[in-house]
């Protein structure tokens, strides 16, 4: 008879899992405990329901160095809190005529926005590029700044190679520019000081190394800078007035909020709080070396992204010769129960610079969950696969 | 930034007595989030408190409020200033049902941000 294997999960840069117990617990407290409306009602849920938002709230502040946590505002991901972002800047920083930079590993979630006001909002784009092995060129920073250059863009940890971008370096170097920080792959694994890197917005999402549930998510807003919000209504606050509050949080989070989502955030964040950032680097990294060192043992694989012992995430993107992406991660899923993705993650300029474009690659990304015994697990399905 | 309360905490120090119930102020905040802060400030700080709903004699915002005793009003509204947070109101209970405006003229109760 044989033994079902236990499935391992290696697609922690869409989505983390597991969650830590106490995330589960806290989403299971407020779900069974409460009402869910916070700021709505004077009775005690509701003040209830504040209260998880505003641990919350606070928390992430702390974890990002913010000395004022109202200048933190929950969206349901980090894509919305981008689009806030970059929607939200036009006509506040960013007028027609103007420029921004950004680098060729961006998300969609990112390009989309930008090349949308390329077309309507006659707003010109520049492109960091990219070295060979996948990292931002920080130092070609200074040449594209213009006179009119308001916002730069850039995605602190690459969702296709795990290159880590020096956003301390590009702070510096950033002139006048709001600068934005895409943290999507970062927060929860690399330390991020908004006040010591120069960051303007930084935008993140609960639910990869926070550890939190989908559907929560926000940024970072520095104090003194405003952006339109792109939903208005209901906030708790000022309610006789019909004009949309002007301070946050409460201006950017118009709207019953995803009370759930921000409890289980909340404790993802206490989780690696209290792990401590270091002790999770320092496991993930320990995991992507022994996957990094056993795939340069195995013939007919090609690893992408930042070579040698640079510094990078657990985010490891790669071909089989001769089989197709997908047709590796069905048979990693079929055969062998092991969770990856195939495709162009969302990031088609990351896969331009990388000759990757259009097919892609097969992305394993690993989490503080996992084991040596899953890396073992992955090489040893890869070897079996590239054979066959 | 100050409130200049200086007049009113002295008007209180001598009003009180021990066989009178301790006179107490409301102060008024922006939003749910200023209020909890203020509250996360002051049971830091030793100072008792409650979370109440805004009275609708002071406004018909239907959020919250935080009263405390007007002896420690100096140091609240330093706590406050501190910490950034910016008054909507600030009022002194001189009956159950019964408000009133202190120091209206110092406060800034322009919108924040």
């Amino acid at each position: 008879m044989s033994t079902k294997p236990a499935p391992i999960y290696a697609d922690n840069a869409a989505t983390s899992f597991p969650k830590p117990r106490e995330v589960i617990d806290a989403v299971s407290a407020v779900l069974g405990g409460m009402s869910l409306s916070p700021g709505r009602s004077a009775h005690r849920y509701s003040l209830e329901c504040s209260r998880v938002i505003f641990d919350t709230r606070e928390a992430l502040a702390d974890f990002f160095n913010c000395p004022d946590s109202s200048r933190i505002a929950f969206t349901c991901n980090v894509t919305e809190a981008l689009n806030v972002g970059i929607f939200g800047l036009l006509g506040e920083k960013l007028h027609p005529g103007d420029h921004v930079i950004t680098t060729a590993l961006e998300h969609n979630s990112v390009m989309r926005p930008l090349r949308y006001l390329e077309k309507t909002a006659d707003i010109s784009i520049s492109i960091l590029p990219v070295s060979g092995d996948g990292e931002v060129m920080v130092s070609e920073l200074p040449r594209l700044i213009r006179d009119n250059t308001r916002l730069i863009v850039v995605n602190h940890v690459s969702n296709v190679t795990g290159a880590v971008a020096d956003i301390e370096a590009i702070g510096r170097a950033k002139g006048d520019a709001v600068f934005l920080v895409d943290a999507a792959q970062s927060a929860g694994v690399f330390p991020i000081d908004v006040a010591r890197m120069n960051i303007d917005m930084l935008a993140f999402t609960g639910h990869k190394s926070l550890l939190g549930p989908t559907g929560s998510g926000g940024f970072y807003l520095r104090p003194g800078l405003g952006l339109r919000p792109l939903k208005m209504g209901g906030t708790g606050s000022n309610s006789e007035a019909e004009i949309q509050p002007d301070f946050m949080p409460d201006c950017y989070e118009a709207g019953t909020p995803n009370t759930l989502g921000i409890a289980g955030l909340g404790a993802g964040v206490g989780f690696v709080t209290r792990t401590g950032l270091a002790a999770i680097r320092a496991h993930e990294q320990r995991l992507c070396r022994l996957f990094l060192d056993g795939l340069e043992q195995m013939k007919g694989i090609t690893v992408y992204g930042p070579a040698g012992g640079r510094e990078r995430a657990a985010v490891i993107s790669l071909k089989v010769k001769g089989k197709s992406e997908s047709a590796v991660a069905q048979s990693l899923d079929r055969d062998f129960h092991i969770m990856v993705r195939a495709g162009l993650h969302c990031a088609p300029g990351a896969h331009r610079t990388m000759g990757t474009f259009a097919e892609g690659t097969v992305r394993f990304s690993f989490g503080y969950f996992n084991t040596e015994a899953d890396v073992a697990a992955c090489l040893t399905a890869l070897a079996i696969i590239s054979k066959n | 930034m100050s409130y200049g309360l200086g007049h009113h905490q002295q008007k209180l120090k001598n009003m009180w007595s021990p066989i009178q119930p301790t006179p107490t102020c409301v102060v008024i905040l922006f939003s749910i989030h200023f209020v909890l802060k203020a509250e996360k400030l002051l049971k830091k700080n030793g100072i008792g408190h409650d979370v109440i709903p805004v009275p609708r004699e002071i406004s018909s915002d239907c959020g919250m409020a935080v009263e405390f005793p007007c002896l420690e009003s100096e140091k609240v509204l330093e706590l406050l200033a501190a910490a950034g947070l910016r008054l909507a109101g600030l009022y002194m209970r001189v009956g159950k049902d019964s408000f009133q405006p202190i120091s209206a003229g110092h406060l800034a109760v322009n919108a924040v941000n």
